[in-house]
Order: C-alpha cells, then sequence, then structure tokens
C-alpha cells in the first residue's frame, strides 16, 4: 500500500542531499515520473521524478533540510500495491545473484546469504601459538612434522641457532624420545590439565600473546613441579678462606688465561660430594619405572641469557681441574654469546647450579631441572656479621639452596649432600687433599 | 634440419602463416618495403604485397588502434612495435581497448590481434631501445604475454600466437635475436602457450626466467656445476598465463629458487613468481627465494652490462640460498 | 545482418535509402576545401522552411521514419533518465537536442555498414535495428544484457547491427573505426562503410589525430562524424580548440571535411549520404561535423547550471529543436498528419516504458559470468580466483 522512496546515489558517489523544492505537498495526488523534487548535491541539482503514482503520504525531509542517501524521503501511499520498501530477498543458488530491489541497488553477487541470519564468525586458529620460538626454515618444519619431533625441544645447531634437519636426524637417533608420552606407566599424576582460566578485562591492561620461548618456558617449568615433589634446604656457608684462596689464585690464572671466578669451586665441591650422594646425580626412568644413578657429572648452569633462561652443560666436571672448569665456562658463556653452542653444550645435565648471586635475595625455592632431582641456587656472596668464639667478626657468607625431589632423595640424604658441599666450600684444602 | 636465429624463426613463422590464413596482415613501421628494423619481416612484402604487409605511418597508437579495427572486422591483424619502449603511445590503446573488447561485448567482439615488439637490453640502446616493460602488460587482464629464448620456441610459440583469438604481447629478446641459435624445423608446428620447460635438471636449486635471462641462467647453471652445486632451470616461455604447476613441482624437490629478469626489481614480475611459488610450495623452503633483477633505474647506457643481471649475480643468488 | 526491408515497427528503425538523386547535389558540395569546413550546410530553416535552392532528397515513408526515429530517442532520454533519478540505474547519457544528428547520420546508412559509437550514439544503434530491450538490459545491467552487465550504462553493444560497444575512453574509437573500414578494404568487401562518431572534445585528444591521419593515408572507407554539441562536460568549444571550426581540423590531414546543420534532420542525412556513398565507390574518408547543442547536462551526474549561462541553452531548446523543426516543416508538407506526431508520442512511450518494467524485473547475471571473456577460455588463474570466493562466502 505505501511505498517509500529512498534518496538514492543521484551522482557517482554522493551521500547527501538538500531538499531545494518539493513540487507537491502531504495529501496531493501525484502520478507516475510526475516532477516530485528537487535535490542539489556537490555535483548536481536534480529534479526527482515520481516513481510511482498515489497520494504523497509523508514527507520525511523538509525544504532547506539534508537528507543523507539511502533515508526515506518520502513515502507514497499507492493504489493497489502491496507494501514494498525492503529490498527484495530472494533464495540464491551457488552461483547466481540477488534480483535488485526496488530502489535499483543490485545486492552483492552473494552466495546463499539469507538475510536475518547473523553471520557465523569464524574461529581464528593460530597455528604457531603452540609452538615454541623456534628458527627453522618451512622444509625442517616440515620433516620435524613428518619425523614426529616436537621441534621446540630440539636444540638448534644452525646459523642464529637454527634447528637444521641434521639436527632432527641426531634428536632422533640419540636423544630422548621425541614426545613424552601422553599417559605413561609412571605412577607420577601429572595434573597438568585444568579448566583455562579467562581473565576477564577490567581496567586499563596490556595483553601479550602467550607463545614462543614463554610458553615453552611454563611448560618446562609445571612440568618440573607437577612431577618432581619438590622440597628445598637452606644452608649458610663462610666462604671467607674460599675467597682469599681465590683472591690468591686470580692472577696466577690470568697469566694463564684463565679467568677464575668462584663458580668452578662450587662445581667441584658440588661434584665431589655427589659422588658420596649418588641418589641425588639420578633420575627417574618413568617408561621402565627405574632410579638411573649416574656415573658421570655433567653440570648443568643456569643462567639469565639474551633471550632468557639458558642451561649450560659443563660435561664431565670430575674429570676437569678447577681451571679446565673455569675454561670450559667461559667457552660456554661464549658460545652462547655467538650463537654456536653445540647440543652437547646444551643438554644433558644431571644436576644443575643456579647462579641467582646478582639477584641478591638469602633464599629461593629453586625449580628442578627436571628429570634431574637436585639443584642448587647460589645466592650473593658477601660481608656479613658471624660469631666465631664468642666474637661478632666480619665474614664472607653465602647461602646455598637447594631443591631436591623427594619421591629419589630423602631429606636426611639431601640436607648431608649440602653439608658436604658447605664443608668443602668452607675449608678448600679439603677439596684439594680429597682430589685423585 | 637448418639452423636459425630468432629473426629467421620468427620470419619463417609469419611466413608460414601469410600462406595458411589469407586474413592476416603484417604493419607497423619501416616493417614493409624495409623487412623491419630488425629484419624480422624481410622478404614478406614481395612475397604478399603492400595491402598485407603495410607501413604505417609513425604512430603506435594508430598501428594498435587500427590494428583493433581490422580485427574487430574479421582481418587477423600483426602489428609490430618497433621497440617495447614505444609501446606507451598505444598503451591506452592496448589496455582499455584491446584487452577489454571481449570482456565489455560479452563475447561478441573477439579482437585477435598478435602484437610484436622487441624488448630487453644489451643492445647499447639506452633508456628508449632498452626496456622490459613485461610487468604492465601482465597486470593488464585480458591480454596473454610471450616471451620466447630461442629459435624454436619463437617460431612454435608465435604460430600457436597467430591461431589463437586472443590478444597477445609477444615479446621478442633482441639482445639475442642473432646470437641465439639452434634447429628450427621448416615445417609447420607450434610450441603450446601456458607451458613452461625444464631446460636443466637439477636437485638443489630452481633457476627461473625468460627470454634473454636463458643464456645467463644456464651461465650460472653451469658455473655452480663446477662449483658442485646442482641447478634445475626453467624457462616461463608464456608470462601470462605462467605455468605455476612445473616452478612449484621443481621448488619442492629443490626447496630453492632463484628468480631472474632483467626489468627492475620492484614490482617486477619476479615478485609475483615469488608470492605464488610460496603459496603452494611455502614448506618446501630451505630459504628465501631471491631475485635477480634490474636495478631500479632506467636503463642505462654505459653501465649496461651492470645493470643487467649477468652469471656472477646469478651465482651470487644461488649461494644464497644454500648459506641461508 | 538485419533486413534490407523496413520493419513495420513504430519506432522507425529501419534504414535504407530511397530512390531520390544522388547525394552532393546541392551547391554546398560543390564549394572548395575551405569554404566546406567552414561552411554550415543547412536545408530547413530554424523556422522549418526550406532554404533557397535546397531539397528535401528522402521521401514521405523515410521523413516519417527519421521523424518516429527522433522521438524515440526524445522519449527514451527522458523515461531513462527519471530512473536513474530514482535510483533504478546509476547513470544515463541524454542526447536531447542532438536527435537530428544521431538520426539523420543513421538514416544514410545501410545495414551491412559498421557504427563505431561515442556517448550519444545508441540513437543510432536503434534506428538501425539493435533491439531497444537489448539496450534497456545494458543499462539495468542485468542476466540478459549481451554484455553480461560488465559496464556502466550506455554501453550498449550489437553484433547483429554491427553497432560496436565503445569503452569511456574518449576518442579511442575513432582508430576503430578507420580499421574496420580498412580490414573491410583488406578482405575486399567494398560495399561496407564503417561510420565513426565522436563529440568536439575526442578532436582535441591524439587518438583522433592518429586516426584521421591513417585515414587518410589508407583512403579507407570511412565516414567519420563529430558531433559538435559545443560541451565537453563544462568545457566550452571556445576552450577546447583554437580552430575556426571543427571540420578544419580535418583538411589538414588530407581528408575532405564537411560541415552541417546537426538540428537539421535533412541536412545531415543528405551530408552523411554524400560522405558513405563516395566512401562505397571507393572515394576514401569524409570528416563531417554536425553542429549542434547539448541541451541537456552531460550526464546524470552533471549540472549545467554551474558553469554555463543557461539563457542560451534555452534559445536552443526552444527555437532550435531539431523536433519542432522537422515537424513544422512535415505537418507543413503534409507529410505529418494533424494528431500523428501525439500518436507517435503514444506509441513510443507506451512501448518504452514496456520494455523497462521488463527489463528492471530481470536478475543480474550469474557470479561465474565474472571470469568469462577475459579470454576464450578463463586462465587456471581465474577459476582459482573465481574458487577463493566461494570458499570464503
Amino acid at each position: 500500500m505505501s511505498f517509500s522512496f529512498h534518496l538514492p546515489d543521484i551522482g557517482e558517489g554522493v551521500i547527501e542531499g538538500e531538499v531545494v523544492q518539493w513540487k507537491v505537498a502531504e495529501g496531493d495526488k501525484i502520478a507516475l515520473d510526475q516532477p516530485m523534487v528537487e535535490i542539489m548535491t556537490d555535483k548536481a541539482t536534480v529534479e526527482i521524478p515520481s516513481p510511482r503514482a498515489g497520494t504523497i503520504a509523508k514527507i520525511n525531509f523538509a525544504e532547506g533540510e539534508i537528507c543523507p542517501v539511502g533515508d526515506v524521503l518520502v513515502v507514497i501511499a499507492v493504489e493497489g500495491e502491496a507494501a514494498e520498501s525492503a529490498p527484495v530477498a530472494a533464495p540464491a543458488p551457488a552461483k547466481t545473484s540477488k534480483a535488485p530491489n526496488g530502489n535499483g541497488h543490485h545486492a552483492p553477487a552473494a552466495v546463499s546469504n539469507v538475510a536475518g541470519v547473523p553471520a557465523v564468525v569464524p574461529e581464528v586458529i593460530d597455528a604457531t601459538a603452540t609452538r615454541g620460538r623456534v628458527l627453522a626454515t618451512p622444509a625442517t618444519r616440515r620433516h620435524a612434522r613428518a619425523m614426529q619431533i616436537d621441534i621446540t625441544k630440539v636444540p638448534g645447531t644452525g646459523r642464529n641457532g637454527r634447528v637444521t634437519t641434521d639436527d632432527l636426524k641426531n634428536w632422533t637417533s640419540g636423544g630422548a624420545p621425541a614426545a613424552a608420552p601422553a599417559t605413561s606407566s609412571s605412577m607420577v599424576h601429572v595434573p597438568q590439565q585444568h579448566t583455562p582460566v579467562a581473565i576477564e578485562r577490567v581496567g586499563n591492561e596490556e595483553r601479550i600473546p602467550f607463545r614462543g620461548m614463554r610458553r615453552r618456558i611454563a611448560e618446562n617449568m609445571s612440568r618440573s613441579k607437577f612431577t618432581a615433589t619438590h622440597f628445598t634446604y637452606v644452608e649458610e656457608v663462610d666462604c671467607t678462606d674460599l675467597v682469599s684462596l681465590r683472591n690468591r689464585s686470580k692472577e696466577r690464572a690470568a697469566e694463564r688465561g684463565v679467568k677464575l671466578t668462584y663458580l668452578p669451586f662450587f662445581v667441584k665441591a658440588i661434584v665431589a660430594s655427589l659422588k658420596k650422594w649418588p641418589q641425588l646425580n639420578a633420575s627417574l626412568d618413568e617408561s621402565t619405572n627405574e632410579i638411573v644413578r649416574k656415573h658421570y657429572y655433567h653440570i648443568g648452569l643456569a643462567a639469565q641469557g639474551p633471550h632468557g633462561l639458558v642451561v649450560t652443560v659443563l660435561r664431565n666436571a670430575d674429570q676437569l681441574s678447577i681451571f679446565g672448569i673455569a675454561n670450559e665456562i667461559q667457552r660456554l658463556a661464549d658460545a652462547v654469546q655467538s650463537g654456536t653452542a653445540t647440543r652437547d653444550d646444551l643438554t644433558g645435565s644431571t644436576f644443575t647450579i643456579s647462579s641467582l648471586g646478582k639477584l641478591g635475595g638469602v633464599m629461593a625455592t629453586p625449580i628442578i631441572n627436571f628429570p634431574e632431582v637436585g639443584i642448587v641456587g647460589v645466592h650473593k656472596l658477601e660481608q656479613r656479621p658471624a660469631v666465631r668464639d664468642g666474637e661478632i667478626v666480619a665474614r664472607w657468607l653465602m647461602n646455598l639452596s637447594i631443591s631436591l625431589d623427594h619421591r629419589l632423595v630423602d631429606g636426611w640424604d639431601g640436607a648431608m649432600f649440602l653439608q658436604d658441599v658447605k664443608t668443602l666450600l668452607e675449608d678448600p684444602n679439603l677439596m684439594f687433599m680429597e682430589m685423585i | 634440419m637448418p639452423t636459425m636465429n630468432i629473426i629467421q624463426a620468427v620470419n619463417d613463422a609469419l611466413r608460414i602463416q601469410m600462406t595458411a590464413e589469407s586474413k592476416m596482415v603484417i604493419l607497423g613501421e619501416d616493417v614493409g618495403k624495409f623487412g623491419g628494423v630488425f629484419r624480422a619481416t624481410s622478404g614478406l612484402h614481395d612475397e604478399f604485397g603492400a595491402d598485407r604487409v603495410i607501413d604505417t605511418p609513425l604512430s603506435e597508437a594508430g598501428i594498435i588502434g587500427t590494428a583493433i579495427g581490422m580485427a574487430l572486422y574479421g582481418v587477423r591483424p600483426v602489428p609490430e612495435i618497433q621497440f617495447s619502449d614505444f609501446i606507451f603511445p598505444a598503451f591506452d590503446q592496448i589496455v582499455n581497448e584491446l584487452a577489454k573488447f571481449r570482456y565489455r561485448s560479452g563475447g561478441q567482439y573477439p579482437c585477435p590481434v598478435v602484437i610484436r615488439t622487441p624488448y630487453g637490453g644489451g643492445i647499447r640502446g639506452g633508456h628508449y631501445h632498452s626496456q622490459s616493460p613485461e610487468v604492465m602488460f601482465i597486470h593488464t587482464p585480458g591480454i596473454k604475454v610471450v616471451i620466447p629464448s630461442n629459435p624454436y620456441d619463437a617460431k612454435g610459440m608465435l604460430l600457436s600466437c597467430l591461431r589463437q583469438d586472443d590478444p597477445v604481447l609477444f615479446m621478442e629478446p633482441k639482445r639475442i635475436y642473432r646470437a641465439s641459435r639452434g634447429e628450427v624445423p621448416t615445417e609447420d608446428y607450434t610450441v603450446e602457450l601456458g607451458k613452461a620447460k625444464v631446460t636443466r635438471e637439477g636437485e638443489q636449486v630452481t633457476l627461473i626466467g625468460y627470454g634473454a635471462m636463458m643464456p645467463i641462467i644456464h651461465e650460472a647453471a653451469k658455473k655452480a656445476d663446477e662449483q658442485g652445486i646442482s641447478c634445475e632451470c626453467i624457462d616461463l616461455r608464456t608470462l601470462m598465463p605462467f605455468d605455476l604447476e612445473t616452478m612449484v613441482a621443481s621448488v619442492t624437490k629443490t626447496g630453492r629458487a632463484v628468480v631472474v629478469h632483467e626489468a627492475p626489481k620492484t614490482a617486477g614480475f619476479g615478485g609475483e613468481l615469488v608470492a605464488s611459488i610460496c603459496e603452494r610450495a611455502m614448506q618446501h623452503l630451505e630459504a628465501p627465494i631471491q631475485r635477480v633483477c634490474g636495478f631500479d633505474t632506467p636503463f642505462p647506457y654505459v653501465l649496461e652490462h651492470e645493470y643487467m643481471p649477468n652469471a656472477n649475480r646469478v651465482l651470487g643468488a644461488i649461494r644464497q640460498t644454500l648459506e641461508w | 545482418m538485419s533486413t534490407t526491408t523496413p520493419s513495420s515497427d513504430d519506432a522507425g528503425t529501419a534504414t535504407g535509402h530511397p530512390t531520390v538523386a544522388p547525394a552532393g547535389q546541392s551547391a554546398y558540395f560543390s564549394g572548395d576545401v575551405e569554404a566546406k569546413a567552414l561552411g554550415l550546410y543547412r536545408i530547413l530553416r530554424e523556422d522549418g522552411t526550406l532554404v533557397e535552392g535546397e531539397h528535401v532528397n528522402v521521401d514521405r515513408e523515410q521523413a516519417l521514419r527519421m521523424y518516429r526515429g527522433m522521438l524515440t530517442i526524445r522519449i527514451m532520454d527522458e523515461r531513462l533518465l527519471a530512473l536513474q533519478r530514482q535510483g533504478r540505474t546509476g547513470f544515463y547519457g541524454e542526447s536531447r537536442g542532438q536527435e537530428a544528428a544521431i538520426v539523420g547520420s543513421a538514416a544514410a546508412t545501410a545495414p551491412q555498414d559498421w557504427i563505431v559509437p561515442a556517448l550519444r550514439e545508441a540513437g543510432v544503434g536503434i534506428y538501425r535495428g539493435m533491439p531497444m530491450n537489448s539496450y534497456v538490459a545494458q543499462i539495468f545491467g542485468n542476466g540478459e544484457d549481451p554484455s553480461k552487465g560488465r559496464q556502466m550504462p550506455c554501453h550498449p553493444c550489437d553484433k547483429d547491427t554491427n553497432y560496436v560497444v565503445m569503452s569511456s575512453v574518449v576518442a579511442s574509437q575513432i582508430p576503430h573505426a578507420v580499421g574496420i573500414a580498412w580490414g573491410m578494404k583488406i578482405l575486399g568487401d567494398t560495399d561496407k562503410v564503417c561510420v565513426g562518431y565522436m563529440g568536439d572534445g575526442a578532436t582535441s585528444e591524439a587518438d583522433f589525430h592518429v586516426a584521421i591521419n591513417f585515414a587518410g593515408v589508407s583512403k579507407a572507407a570511412c565516414v567519420l562524424i563529430c558531433q559538435n554539441n559545443q560541451w565537453a562536460i563544462s568545457t566550452p568549444g571556445s576552450i577546447q580548440t583554437a580552430a575556426e571550426t571543427i571540420a578544419i581540423k580535418g583538411c589538414g590531414y588530407g581528408v575532405e571535411s564537411l560541415r552541417a546543420d546537426g538540428n537539421d534532420i535533412f541536412a545531415v542525412h543528405e551530408v552523411t549520404r554524400y560522405a558513405v556513398e563516395k566512401a562505397r565507390a571507393g572515394g576514401g574518408p569524409t570528416f563531417i561535423e554536425l553542429l549542434t547543442y547539448r541541451v541537456s547536462a552531460h550526464s546524470s551526474s552533471d549540472d549545467p547550471s554551474r558553469y554555463r549561462d543557461e539563457s542560451v541553452t534555452d534559445v536552443w531548446r526552444d527555437d532550435r529543436d531539431p523536433l519542432s523543426r522537422a515537424r513544422v516543416f512535415l505537418e507543413h508538407r503534409g507529410w505529418l498528419d494533424l494528431g500523428q506526431h501525439d500518436e507517435y508520442v503514444a506509441a513510443i512511450e507506451k512501448r518504452v516504458r514496456e520494455v523497462i518494467a521488463t527489463e528492471e524485473a530481470k536478475a543480474p547475471p550469474a557470479l561465474d559470468t565474472l571470469i568469462e571473456d577475459v579470454f576464450e577460455e578463463p586462465t587456471w588463474l581465474l577459476q582459482e580466483q573465481l574458487a577463493e570466493y566461494l570458499r570464503t562466502q
């Protein structure tokens, strides 16, 4: 019955028109194509003839007003016709497009877009989300997938630390199983799955994608903490004699091209103690339910590298002198810096030291470098007051925090181990005397 | 089988088709009596007459514009643009008219015009006798672009172009007009359009090019071979539509590619090839695809050979893909 | 090819010339090169009376056919412009005031001749038998449009009547007209002529000069007609060229150049007939300027009141209207009965409205036509692109 006339785009990109003059008024009869209204746009002033015969029912924009293109300019009561203001919706088989609507605007050649059905927002799946930040060519990634290797686990020996296809091959031939079986026969319950926590947007916040190195670290930490039953034991060590030993030896060392820090002494003391306490240099093989006590001593040195936490591995620490250890520590540091660290330099540790000295603090609960069973955090070495023979004196003191896996290591063993380390560090002469 | 160079092969193709198709006509500047500045139409004026081998006024727009009219009417015109550097006065006729006639007429008015034009540098031609504008036409929907690199393909592909009904820009690598020689059958034969050719098989790196770059690519492949690097070479031959399948099959095998063209690098056809190959073969890539191209400068005169890709640059790019 | 016998279509859509005196008898045609290019050939004065010494070289049937042809254009323009104003189509270019130039020249062609139009020559196509439905289908761009909805309105195409689809590029079609004529020559079709149209603005474009030069050199059987309506959008002729007339430009290319009153239906017909017969007889190309006036706006996007003195337009609309001028003559001559004009108008208007209603209701072209006709067969690239689109919808 009523026809709503929408102001069309009468000039190639015009968005609105000003009503200059109505040739008819509400209530007037109007014939088909009879001049109806004059509209002024940026481009032209044009006269619009009536698209219908009937009576002017409603004028929505008066003279001088601006009508946006697409708005209903005027409603005409048409005799004997069904209402038709809405666009004609046409069923659209796959390849044909809709019929034009009453205003001559062709609907886009859409396929089966029935009016009124809300669009389904497709879920965006970011394929890189679960990947660690690994550098590798597309081809290498494909090989990794084909070989069913989690490429984020493979240390890269290529340029810039890239994982190469050779790295993949070495990984499968010599390294740990590619992916830890989801359900193992171990007694250990790994509650890693829980309902994901949603953080509501409440106020001023920054959102950073959780992926890459950060995510990898998170996964490793979770796995360690939820598998090994951690306990921590802290002891204070009087390093006064060690300090003077080192200070005396620094120059000698430098003459031999050795940069002598305290770390080599720590390594030596720990290795000596591990020999006495073999259950701390061990791992649990969950696939065979065996405790593996290792007779090789590869000490992991955890430190904050340029890209985050890095654990370098000082292999066969029991076969190196203090100077040898010092050199090796330097070599490993350089290798990490230059991106030339090999797989052996980065994996295979049996026990780990975490240098926390720079951070200050007196105690920590380090997380074990899984699947090892022990990690020693070394705190700041500094002068503090101590009581010796009833007197308060200034001594060089340092705390050691050791975290151990209680499944394999009893409290007694763990404490005694650390006491042995303390003894050696407090009286370095003992290290000399126990050496073979 | 006789040996021909590209000029002779083109001439032969034109002669064969002029004989077979009475509606075919050749037109352009100096193509008639003179036989063309490169002699590509030599002898045809005498054989087929001035009405069919037509010397036109000096006007590229007129040559192409009237050729379009002729084709609309049912003639098979083969206009020559003397140097592709001079195609630009006819650019509007090619882009807005020739390429769109079939489309805008709903198929009622196909426009079978085959434009022949020498392109490329290396003949000490400077800015205006050395350009490689192929990408502007590849980017114009409705026109095919064909570039032979050797006499056999030149004759066979030109005959294919002359026997199909779409507009074609047939670009002839003038630098090797005479230098490229090979066995060419005297009889009538065609080479399929839209198909690239693997001209050398290899395992480690795919080298892709067309026209006058093929000898450069082959030279680089040979040098690489001496250094123990095995290269596969592909001659694109048709640039629109291009044979992506052949390129992808090769790069899937080798994992590395170098694209070579003398046209300026930025927004050159190499970019399209790299993007298209990556879309299909990304997961096989060991290194980014390299492009060895002309500089983004007008084509120089004295520094011409430094400007154009040479075997050393291609070899450098090969090594880059291996050492990446 | 359409038939040579006139159709019984009331809208006057047949061509063919009556057996009258050969063209070129008028004193105008004996003038020298400059006189013809600087003069203004006229048969009917503005008041509808004959110029001394001139004759109308058509019979009654032909005259009425031409008159109906002009009416058809006038009525079609009114209705189709209204459609644009109502938003039912996107664009329209009227030819108001130029009906005589359009129909007079069309009427002088034969069915086997080819037409290369510019913007305001759809009336030529319709007069020669291009179906009105086809023309209106193209304006709507519906699924029956022979061009499959690819171009904006007023770019019709009709192979059957040799009407070549234009682009929107000004003057680019003129070399095509010359090439078609040249092609006719090459293939030995000496009974055919190609008529190429253009506006005054086109004669500034390079393609005009290129084409008319080629026409002169090739001596192709073409007639190049410039409808000089004195405006190229807002650019008046005085800015377009320093040449005294448009026709004089053709002389420089060695092409016979004529100039006629474009609002005089009989002069237009006669001068075109002269050129067409000359070409058909192997006399080579002719360039014709038809002086008229663009009473309408350039197109539906244009508002001429912003750049020209519309009081001048009023004179052309009211005092120089080609239809009125013809009507006065026809009624005075007794060739048009009283009331017959109104009958014609009613019949044509009815027909136009029917065609519009029919074509407006039709659906647009199917999606897969998008990739057709780029080449003879869609390339793999185009097929992939269409498939990608369908996947995302």
